[in-house]
């Protein structure tokens, strides 16, 4: 993403137009910031990204169950 | 969960599949979090044969099942039946025949985009193609993904970001 690509995306999350889709997502209680920070990534960024989130996540919920 | 491994495994075996759900969210650049992979693939001889290949080192085994219920997912257990939720050591993986809203792995193929996944191509579900998805799978967890979608989508064809 280019600086000129990122000011556009952040133009546009932070006031998005009356009855787009972005508004509704914002009023539908999203984190519009979180898509600068997604589509900076690359896929393979993306891919690695999920996977140890959801491999942090896994490990918590056996720390959990072994304190049960 | 390692989504880059069950994808090079299944580009190894020359799997005709497609990344759909949570994770080609996640591609797509959503927020969602999911802890499952998901795949639609094709129902060739060949291509459940190659399928079959690619998951076996993954010490396949069906979710949600008895712990030592016999199974084994080889072709013919995959041609007997069509949608499949496995535990593997990659993580959990679903393979599906069919997406809800979308039909079988043609029409899946035809909404996909190509993603470059460290290096290999990778056949993902698009983000029309999740929002068709998720509207007619219509669980609450689906619907909730939904607006979050169409923003993305509303925002990629007004930026040109991918």
């Amino acid at each position: 993403m280019t600086s000129d690509e990122r000011d556009a995306l952040i133009a546009l999350i932070s006031d998005p137009p009356r009855g787009s889709k972005l508004a509704a997502a914002r009023d539908f209680g999203m984190d519009l910031s979180l898509f600068v920070s997604n589509l900076e990534l690359t896929p393979t960024e993306r891919a690695r990204r999920l996977s140890a989130t959801v491999s942090f996540f896994d490990s918590v919920r056996v720390i959990i169950r072994k304190d049960r | 969960m390692d989504l880059e491994s069950a994808i090079r495994s299944l580009h190894r075996e020359k799997v005709e599949a497609v990344l759909i759900g949570g994770a080609a969210m996640a591609l797509q650049g959503s927020s969602l979090i999911t802890s499952e992979m998901g795949f639609c693939y094709e129902r060739s001889k060949h291509n459940v044969e190659r399928l079959a290949q690619a998951v076996a080192p993954h010490r396949p085994r069906l979710r949600d099942a008895s712990a030592g219920r016999p199974f084994r997912f080889d072709a013919q257990t995959i041609e007997r039946g069509s949608n499949f939720k496995l535990a593997t050591d990659l993580g959990d993986i679903d393979f599906l025949a069919e997406v809800p809203g979308l039909g079988f792995y043609d029409a899946v193929q035809r909404a996909s985009v190509t993603m470059n996944i460290n290096g290999i191509d990778c056949q993902v579900l698009s983000v029309a193609g999740l929002i068709k998805a998720k509207k007619a799978a219509g669980r609450p967890r689906d619907l909730y993904a939904i607006p979050e979608l169409e923003a993305l989508e509303e925002l990629r064809k007004k930026t040109g970001l991918d």
